[in-house]
């Protein structure tokens, strides 16, 4: 399968580190040339987990940016899973630990990007072993938790963030795994997790799922688990989910039970485009649309979508046509996030301790 | 404590020497206040050992809050000391895209060659995939010395800060320049200069060396009015010029006293002299292939062209040398200073070996101004051995050692140093440049041994450096791109461990399970699943535990955890938990998978649902699915007997159906000898009585009677 090469080559840029790095995500900027990220570090020489914020500098002389720390924060173990979200008047970051525990911590970027920990959640009933995953709501005032255990937990936080109180939505005691979340609305979430399956939860029905996407479609073939799940805020009735053997799948719920394959294995169709055999680690819809409008999208075609893989691989997967690599790497690429503020900027982790930001052009 | 170190607190070690008087003893803090109990030493990451420290159990525990033991990491051998551990990862992760290319052109290129019945080789292409490998690896070392050349250019700075060199690009420099570039190496000389000028500086820490005179008089050139009256002035361009750094003695010449302008006048020969001196060293003919920017000398490529232009250089000293002006210059040390470099440049062998420290240094000044035209290691080799006679050093510099190694063209001594000095890593790719070009060389590496078990030379320093690899969490996933390509042992290796690695993270494993699939190790990758299955389900993550026992096919232990699982059936699976049950009922997902006894439950939860509806009074299909499923479930032999009963319980409403009887004969049947069977195995001491009503069994029988009654007289 020939992969297309992209129209504009984009500018890369490599930031080696001396540590690894568990995840990456992009702040909300507050000036034209500095970009600011939170990057979770893992220090293996000395044991030690932090979170960083860094301040991507692009330099109008040089065309090499720089990436600089601004501040650190020690969490108490390495982190799981780590969201950023848009709040007045800072931005607002939700880390996972893999002892279980989740830290809102809120940074100062203007005034020297501090971090200040806002409120910490690491009680024994919370989750039982490491914390999967966690997606902030939209403004930042609610986060929602999920586990290997079987439990999902709606964490809210008001004011300045110190108060953090918990409630349990649901726990399957271990009988469900969850390994993915992501907000759909307000009051409307989607998990993910073993064997392809999607669940559609919806506060204002408690009591279990609203609906269930069954993970036995890629039937004989090898299943595996979600990784990771976006949803378009335009689009909320169609879930995007990425996962193992370089799956990418929508879920409409309006066709309940027919997943549309994007890419990867369990489609049976020769044609489909394989773009890698191995784990999609993250899928995010991409919102560098080129020419056409989003509107101008039929609602029934799934939007253009940005995966990073185990095998080095970071491309666009759009419904029907060929995928377009955008990087392609000897080691894995573990997370990717793009730039909501300016879509052509996105920032990737890779596996051999290094960093790369990629500006489309 | 005898040779207790005094950084004890940073927990270092160091080697201990055989002729060491007895062992050496480091105190290793703990922190622990109560008296030790148990010590366990283990392996931990790398190079570094996990020491658990047990306390005793307190007496009172009613103030315990120091911790019952304290687990400390002891880090053996501190590493290099030139590059950090993390730095090492980096050159690690950046020499795999190298090495592995330059594996797959070797395939190739056998294939090829067994094809072509062509004996070697090592065409022309090769000499450039070698030297394209050897770049590669060599930029991962260290960016080329590129001393950025400052706006103002400073005439008192004589020698320019580039990047601090290494060690080990220095090694790998030499190891390139002997072995990847093309044998025809009239450049060689030249090239080795340049390697000194680059890597001088390394050898000052033991020794003084050329480099380390010209930074001490830099440092003094500050406070230094007339400079040509200091007699070190003259020593350290003597000794620059020596290992033939001409730009820097060129620079330092002029900065002679007779070029100020108030002076030019009246020592006007004296300034004519060391212009010409200057002027002399800057048209200095070189061989070789290209100039440096920057750099002074003339260049030749040819062979014969050098001859005649050092020829023509030569007399041109000669004459300076037997000039009059030399009376008519006034200042002593000038005229001294002056000398002593032509004699230099002359070639005069007690000048060189009193202008230079480094036995190096002089093996240089040899090969610029004695033998230029030196071909050959042999030759080379014994003029390194009187070097080294006349500049006896006490303890030789690890890269010195190579540099003897490489000229007495002994392999297993170069292999030796290499290990020595620089560790697996350097080996490990070193070997590509050895085996190159000497059938030699390739003969010793690639011959298998017997008292190695059956490996070669090249095999086991590839897998001595796997190990090192598979010994760290961040860089194991890397081992089997160098264990694959060993032939012998590489594969069983690469099992043992993708086989070892932990199970606790999905990522991990994931990424464990992604390496079996491309070195198609099917059978690892379903035992590790196995692995994870267990361990899931040991934490009460019963869901994960199922999901892998599956992917792996484990029929065995599905069927055996099957048996846990129902006990909690049993008791939980009421209306309101069955939520919970749901998503792992799903799981379970088509027949067509490995589900082992938990087919059960798929069925089970058909039966509750259809009861359910029965009971709610939606009945028109409801009844018909609700015995289907009753039946299906009593016929498969995967459920377990003790549902026997609760099921048929649950049922009675079914049998006691007031319009019609619901069963016809021969379910009834089937039924009623299940039933029997039951109250047999009633009778045997390790069955489970279910949590039922005690008429319940009554009930069933009665009721089973009956409807046996009413289908019969349907029929």
């Amino acid at each position: 399968m020939a992969i297309s090469a992209p129209q504009n080559p984009s500018q890369v840029h490599r930031f080696p580190q001396f540590k690894y790095i568990d995840a990456v995500r992009w702040l909300p900027p507050v000036s034209a040339f500095d970009r600011f990220a939170a990057i979770a570090f893992f220090d293996s020489d000395s044991n030690s987990p932090s979170i960083e914020i860094h301040c991507v500098n692009s330099n109008l002389q040089s065309s090499f940016p720089t990436l600089t720390s601004q501040s650190s924060w020690a969490p108490p173990s390495r982190i799981s899973s780590l969201k950023t979200a848009h709040s007045t008047p800072q931005p607002v970051i939700a880390a996972a630990t893999f002892s279980g525990s989740l830290h809102i911590l809120a940074s100062d970027l203007i005034n020297g990007g501090m971090i200040e920990s806002g409120g910490t959640l690491s009680e024994l009933g919370f989750h039982s072993g490491p914390v999967a995953a966690v997606d902030l709501r939209e403004g930042g005032t609610e986060c929602v938790s999920v586990g290997e255990d079987g439990r999902i937990n709606l964490v809210s936080f008001v004011g300045d963030s110190s108060n953090l109180s918990y409630r349990r939505i649901f726990d399957a005691n271990g009988l469900v795994g969850y390994t993915a979340v992501k907000w759909a609305s307000p009051s409307e979430f989607v998990t993910g997790g073993y064997g392809f399956g999607l669940q559609w939860w919806d506060q204002r029905r408690p009591g279990g799922p609203v609906s269930q996407f069954k993970g036995n479609w890629c039937q004989g073939k090898t299943s595996g688990i979600v990784h990771s799940i976006d949803i378009h805020p335009s689009r909320k009735h169609t879930c995007l989910a990425g996962g193992s053997s370089g799956t990418v799948f929508a879920w409409d719920l309006r066709a309940q039970q027919q997943p549309i394959v994007l890419a990867g294995a369990g489609t049976g169709e020769a044609a489909m485009s394989l773009l890698s055999e191995s784990e999609v680690w993250e899928v995010q819809y991409d919102r560098y649309t080129r020419s056409s409008n989003i509107s101008n999208i039929s609602s029934t075609r799934i939007l253009p979508v940005m995966i990073c893989s185990e095998d080095g691989i970071l491309a666009v997967v759009e419904q029907g046509e060929e995928p377009i690599e955008l990087l392609a790497d000897p080691c894995a690429i573990n997370s990717f996030d793009i730039n909501q503020q300016n879509p052509s900027d996105v920032i990737c982790s890779l596996e051999w301790e290094s960093i790369a930001i990629l500006t489309r052009s | 404590m005898p040779g207790a170190s005094s950084d004890s607190t940073s927990g270092a070690l160091v080697p201990l020497l055989p002729e060491a008087q007895g062992a050496v003893v480091y105190p290793l803090h703990h922190g622990l206040t109560s008296p030790v109990s148990r010590l366990s030493i283990s392996w931990s990451r790398g190079n570094s050992l996990r020491i658990s420290v047990f306390a005793s159990p307190s007496v009172n525990d009613s103030d315990n809050e120091d911790a019952g033991g304290k687990v400390v990491e002891v880090k053996l051998g501190g590493g290099d000391g030139e590059i950090s551990d993390a730095h090492w990862r980096r050159i690690t992760y950046g020499s795999v895209s190298p090495f592995a290319l330059l594996q797959s052109r070797k395939n190739a290129a056998s294939g090829l060659s067994k094809m072509s019945m062509n004996s070697s080789p090592y065409n022309v292409d090769w000499w450039e995939y070698i030297m394209e490998y050897s770049k590669d690896i060599s930029a991962l070392l260290g960016n080329q010395k590129s001393p950025s050349n400052p706006v103002i250019d400073d005439p008192e700075s004589v020698i320019k800060k580039g990047q601090e060199p290494t060690s080990l690009k220095a090694a790998w420099e030499l190891l390139e320049m002997f072995y990847a570039e093309k044998p025809s190496q009239s450049w060689l000389p030249e090239r080795l200069v340049d390697w000194l000028a680059d890597y001088n500086s390394l050898f000052s820490g033991t020794h003084p060396t050329v480099h380390s005179k010209l930074i001490d008089f830099q440092k003094e050139l500050v406070n230094l009015q007339v400079v040509e009256d200091d007699p070190k002035y003259w020593e350290v361009m003597s000794s620059a010029l020596a290992v033939g750094w001409l730009d820097i003695v060129v620079k330092m010449l002029r900065l002679h006293g007779s070029y100020q302008l108030d002076q030019l006048s009246n020592r006007e020969t004296e300034n004519g002299l060391v212009e010409a001196v200057a002027v002399l060293i800057s048209k200095m003919p070189r061989m070789r292939l290209e100039q440096k920017a920057g750099n002074l000398g003339e260049c030749f490529k040819a062979k014969p062209d050098f001859v005649k232009a050092w020829e023509k250089w030569r007399a041109q000293i000669n004459k300076l040398d037997s000039s009059a002006f030399w009376f008519q210059c006034a200042h002593q040390q000038t005229r001294e200073g002056l000398r002593s470099m032509l004699q230099v440049m002359l070639g005069n062998a007690n000048s060189l070996c009193t202008a230079t420290c480094h036995w190096i240094e002089l093996f240089i000044s040899h090969l610029l101004y004695i033998r230029p035209f030196t071909v050959g290691l042999e030759s080379m080799y014994s003029l390194a051995q009187k070097c080294i006679q006349l500049k006896s050093v006490a303890s030789a510099h690890r890269l010195m050692r190579l540099i003897i190694g490489i000229l007495g063209e002994n392999t297993e001594v170069v292999l030796a140093e290499c290990s020595k000095g620089f560790g697996p890593w350097m080996v490990a790719h070193a070997l590509e440049l050895l085996t190159t070009g000497s059938d030699l060389a390739e003969m010793l590496l690639h011959e298998e041994h017997q008292n190695l078990g059956g490996i070669s030379i090249e095999e086991l320093h590839r897998l001595v450096y796997a190990e090192v690899l598979s010994s760290h969490p961040l860089t194991w996933q890397i081992a089997p791109i160098y264990l694959t390509s060993c032939v012998k042992q590489g594969m069983v290796l690469l099992q043992i461990l993708l086989s070892k690695q932990p199970v606790q993270h999905n990522q991990l494993l994931f990424k464990n399970i992604e390496i079996c699939r491309l070195y198609e190790l099917d059978g690892i990758s379903s035992n590790i699943m196995k692995i994870a299955g267990v361990y899931h389900w040991k934490h009460g993550r019963k869901g994960s535990g199922v999901f892998w026992l599956q992917q792996a096919r484990d029929e065995y232990r599905l069927n055996r955890i099957a048996q846990q699982l129902f006990d909690s059936v049993g008791k939980t699976i009421s209306d309101e938990s069955f939520k919970q049950w749901e998503g792992l009922i799903q799981l379970l997902g088509s027949e067509s998978k490995a589900a082992g006894g938990l087919e059960f439950l798929q069925k089970y939860r058909d039966f509750k649902k259809s009861l359910q509806q029965v009971h709610d009074g939606k009945t028109a299909d409801a009844t018909h699915q609700a015995v289907e499923s009753l039946i299906s479930l009593m016929k498969t032999p995967s459920t377990p007997q003790r549902f026997w009963l609760p099921l048929l319980y649950d049922s009675l409403k079914l049998l006691n159906w007031k319009d019609r009887p619901l069963l016809n004969v021969s379910q009834t049947n089937l039924l009623l000898n299940k039933l029997q069977e039951l109250s047999m195995a009633r009778l045997r001491p390790d069955f489970i009585e279910a949590e039922l009503p005690s008429q319940a069994l009554n009930s069933v029988r009665l009721a089973l009677a009956t409807n046996l009654g009413r289908a019969i007289l349907e029929e």
